[in-house]
């Protein structure tokens, strides 16, 4: 792996890769405020939130394909190799990747709309470590890819082995909860759908922090398993 | 841990040890990957550097193997000495005065550079298509059976079944069979270009040593002269020279990287193009060079 600090001979090409770059930084952050919306209307009550949150999935969906297009036109106009060729192709992946947690940022809105209409249960409050923990990975995620930190993406795979143990544990709750409050069962069948969209979340901002590694090293570390991944970031580390 | 299983793009050990040491690869580890694996060596470079007049050095002690009946392609900007290298394989550096070179050569283990050697029946060996496509002023027939006159053959069957074969062999023939007599110089350029290459496989070398054979033609005629590339490597060994880095990573299996008269790194093509393990082979083939 030799990224290069040099720019390119071709202008137009550097700004291209640059255009993509961060269309795909701005795509990310709009994610994450839909995200923060949807949780933060979810605990707050607050159903204008879920709706902002809702309405600005459009936006996101509209950065997946405007950076799908710029990846293509840059395949087409300037057929880049190695570091240029991976980032593209990790660019095309990762904005799939946000749109997808965006669309959880819209079902955990609608959910707490619906949440919100209901009697207030104490237990709405255990989502709120699940979504640090998600928000967590998202950041690091796209600080993988922001910086080609290829420490940073190998160890996303740990955080959220650590994120899928508290979304049991928490399944495990909000299910003795409902077995205990059998008036709000709807309710707790909610918060059980939010936990699972955060750990969704989890699950694509892992995706992002592999498309990463992709970038930075030329390793497609996908599907690889947990024993070669730790011996793959020892490598790294070392 | 076993990196080879990664995939798609297989990431050698020494890939791996590059990114948490930055520097550059040791000269070993730098000699072992210009060595292809799997296949028998053609054309052995060993510690060669070749100079045009005793102070210009342009070959820097250059060591790699090409490897038997695959597409190797010389990359690298202008002046870097990848022609002057593929020159030297059929020694037509020996026609320019005050050259001089060190190291060695070797052609399927004969050291090309040996006193006993015959240059002429070097040659025969090794065919050459160049930049430009250079018919002779005769017909089609007559510019691929030329060498084969040249060397004393008069049977008229013979001559006809080579001509055809080689015409064939460069997808020539369906184009020309109907007007073997016309002149050579009658054709298109990717037509006279593929004479050409007729031309030079008519002697059946081991080699073929293809300089910028489709820098003057259109996409089209590249894109057949590229589709005989792929099937003359059934046959010969092939060594090209491209400015064309797209025709790089279409046409060949391996590819070497130069600059300033030094071999900077050779791997298969595949791997150079998408994950090389030197920072100037990156900044180069990526367009960022500076």
């Amino acid at each position: 792996m030799n990224q290069s600090k040099v720019e390119h001979t071709l202008a137009s090409f550097e700004e291209a890769l640059r255009e993509s770059r961060n269309s795909v930084l701005r795509m990310a952050s709009v994610a994450q405020q839909n995200l923060e919306h949807a949780i933060t209307g979810l605990l707050n009550r607050n159903a204008e939130l879920c709706n902002e949150a809702i309405a600005d999935d459009d936006e996101v969906n509209s950065f997946e394909k405007s950076i799908d297009g710029e990846g293509l036109k840059i395949l087409m106009r300037f057929s880049p190799v190695a570091t240029d060729l991976r980032h593209v192709l990790a660019a095309m992946k990762i904005a799939n990747n946000l749109e997808r947690i965006s669309d959880e940022a819209g079902s955990i809105a609608r959910r707490a709309r619906k949440i919100g209409k209901q009697p207030e249960v104490a237990e709405t409050r255990m989502i709120e470590p699940l979504y640090e923990m998600a928000s967590a990975l998202l950041r690091d995620g796209i600080r993988a890819f922001a910086e080609s930190d290829v420490d940073l993406g190998l160890a996303l795979h740990e955080q959220d082995r650590k994120l899928d143990a508290a979304y049991r544990k928490t399944v495990k709750e909000l299910t003795k909860a409902m077995e205990r409050d059998t008036g709000n069962l709807k309710v707790y069948l909610h918060l059980i759908f939010v936990a699972r969209c955060l750990e969704r979340v989890g699950d694509h901002a892992v995706n992002i922090g592999e498309e990463s590694v992709f970038v930075g090293s030329a390793t497609d570390i996908r599907h690889i398993g947990p024993e070669a991944l730790s011996e793959m970031a020892s490598d790294y580390g070392d | 841990m076993n990196l080879a299983k990664l995939e798609p793009i297989a990431m050698q050990k020494e890939n791996v040890e590059s990114l948490s040491n930055t520097a550059s690869l040791s000269s070993a580890l730098l000699e072992r990957k210009n060595q292809a694996p799997g296949r028998p060596d053609y054309i052995k470079v060993s510690n060669f550097s070749f100079n045009y007049v005793p102070a210009v050095r342009v070959l820097h002690n250059i060591t790699m193997d090409i490897p038997e009946k695959q597409v190797t392609a010389f990359i690298g900007p202008s002046g870097c000495g990848k022609t002057t290298l593929l020159r030297n394989f059929n020694r037509m550096n020996d026609l320019i005065d005050g050259v001089s070179q060190e190291g060695k050569i070797y052609v399927n283990d004969q050291d090309i550079y040996d006193r006993d050697l015959e240059v002429i029946s070097l040659r025969k060996r090794i065919g050459m298509v160049f930049q430009k496509s250079n018919p002779f002023p005769k017909s089609i027939y007559e510019n691929v059976v030329y060498s084969l006159r040249v060397s004393g053959q008069k049977n008229k069957e013979v001559l006809d079944e080579v001509a055809e074969k080689s015409l064939r062999s460069a997808a020539l023939w369906d184009e020309t069979k109907d007007r073997l007599q016309d002149s050579a110089l009658g054709l298109s350029g990717g037509q006279m270009q593929r004479l050409c290459i007729a031309r030079a496989i008519a002697n059946r070398p081991e080699i073929l040593l293809m300089d910028e054979p489709c820098s003057a033609l259109d996409p089209i005629a590249t894109a057949k002269i590229e589709e005989l590339i792929s099937e003359l490597k059934q046959s010969f060994t092939v060594v090209i020279v491209t400015h064309n880095m797209q025709q790089a990573t279409r046409v060949s299996d391996r590819a070497a990287y130069f600059y300033l008269g030094k071999l900077i790194e050779m791997d298969d093509t595949t791997q150079l193009f998408s994950n090389p393990s030197q920072k100037e082979t990156e900044d180069y083939i990526s367009g960022r060079f500076g």
